[in-house]
């Protein structure tokens, strides 16, 4: 079962990967006949997956608290981890078709700036692991500074855009009249991909947390 | 109950009465973070000379460099708040003596007098350094009320986990800072609204709110930290 799900994930993704440049048709608005906008079926699915990772962290974060079983800290450290990358790249990829689309790699559009914010507080949230000795203090410390972190978020993903009056992001796929903006087969490869990565984030984080806990017994033994 | 809620506050008033008077006895908030602010002011408004003249930069700048002269001073000062608990090795007295959420509250409202008193201090000064005017006082003062009181909840908060650390003053700023972003945005937002004399619209509720947010995050959160 579990390899067949293996097998259904990368079938998905190469989908993904090929159909983004074969089977979506470039996006007319967009500088340079839209070729650019081919970047965004892995930005925004990107973004998404390390928006997803730091709740998963943040929840775990509280279910560790809650129960005090390491494994719940280590799923969330380990959430962390994986949506730094994801963090990371989703920035890199959003500043390099900022650069094509917009003329610069940072502008300061509102979703630029919450992105970094998140950035820079998961950041911190492993330096704090990396400062403190003792197993369980850091798992109750570091677990309460990711439970901050989901409290904290809505004001930075959500509340601060708004602050900042303007933003040259593109309108949400479904915009306030609910009516859609985009072609089918652009939504269709936005979506699969999307739940592409997200598949791919919790593999990736089940075996990582997984070692973390083998790791944690051969200390222990 | 009524003898149960009465301790409760008689336990947090005696943590913010002990904290100043061991403040009193030290002066360490004074002459840290009084000495700080005053410093990193001084320097700043000599680089810039009366900036205040010129309405349009001073009323996007000026307002940024308030708060962060606050914010300095306060990641210098605050982290102290639980360190010092640490350092004294009187944390385990403190833990047995008071409830968490009665010493979180005594500990925030130290924290919160603190950044007041900070900001009495610097804002006239700054404000007259740099020839700056405002326009609605009473917006400037809710503005740094409500921006010192989210400082400081952030602060006892972040004081707490990096007392259980290794290296604390350079933690600190790293931790708080980030959880911080959403309070400086809406304050200097506030701030520059006071400073133009314009509405305050959404953004003081907006700050309220993110102050209670991060005061019932800490209260909740506070015990797991403390108790081992």
């Amino acid at each position: 079962m579990r390899t067949l799900l293996l097998w259904l994930l990368w079938l998905l993704i190469a989908a993904i990967m090929v159909g983004s440049y074969l089977f979506a048709p470039p996006m007319k608005s967009f500088v340079g006949g839209g070729e650019s906008s081919r970047i965004l079926f892995f930005h925004v699915p990107m973004a998404w997956t390390s928006f997803v990772a730091f709740i998963a962290a943040g929840v775990w974060s509280a279910i560790f608290l809650k129960t005090r079983k390491r494994r719940h800290d280590h799923a969330a450290s380990t959430a962390v981890e994986i949506g730094l990358v994801f963090c990371v790249l989703a920035t890199v990829s959003g500043a390099i078709w900022a650069k094509v689309e917009w003329g610069a790699y940072w502008n300061w559009d509102p979703r630029q700036l919450s992105i970094l914010a998140a950035l820079v507080y998961y950041a911190a949230y492993l330096a704090l692991r990396s400062q403190v000795a003792d197993d369980e203090v850091r798992a109750r410390v570091a677990g309460a500074y990711a439970v901050l972190g989901l409290v904290i978020a809505p004001f930075l993903f959500f509340v601060a855009p708004r602050i900042a009056g303007f933003s040259l992001h593109p309108q949400p796929v479904v915009n306030q009249g609910m009516k859609l903006q985009m072609d089918l087969s652009v939504l269709g490869i936005l979506i699969g991909g999307s739940l592409g990565f997200m598949a791919l984030f919790f593999w990736v984080h089940n075996l990582a947390t997984r070692l973390a806990l083998i790791e944690d017994e051969l200390d222990q033994a | 109950m009524s003898q149960a809620e009465s301790t409760w506050a008689a336990e947090a008033a005696a943590v913010f009465v002990k904290d100043w008077r061991c403040e009193y006895r030290t002066r360490y908030a004074l002459n840290t973070l009084g000495l700080f602010a005053f410093t990193t002011l001084v320097v700043v408004s000599m680089v810039l000379g009366p900036v205040g003249n010129t309405q349009v930069m001073a009323n996007a700048v000026l307002p940024v460099i308030l708060w962060l002269i606050i914010l300095f001073a306060v990641t210098a000062g605050l982290p102290r708040i639980f360190v010092a608990e640490e350092e004294t090795h009187t944390a385990t007295a403190l833990r047995l003596a008071a409830t968490p959420s009665a010493l979180f509250v005594g500990k925030l409202a130290y924290g919160f007098t603190v950044v007041v008193l900070l900001e009495v201090l610097i804002t006239p000064l700054f404000l007259a350094m740099v020839q700056l005017n405002v326009a609605k006082l009473d917006l400037l003062v809710a503005a740094l009320a409500a921006g010192g009181f989210g400082m400081a909840a952030g602060s006892t908060l972040i004081a707490a986990i990096v007392a259980q650390a290794r290296t604390r003053s350079a933690l600190f700023a790293v931790l708080l800072l980030p959880a911080l972003v959403p309070g400086l945005l809406f304050a200097v937002t506030l701030t520059r609204a006071a400073i133009a004399g314009s509405d305050p619209g959404v953004e003081l509720r907006m700050l309220l709110l993110y102050d209670g947010t991060l005061t019932v995050a800490g209260l909740m959160l506070f015990p797991t930290i403390w108790n081992p």
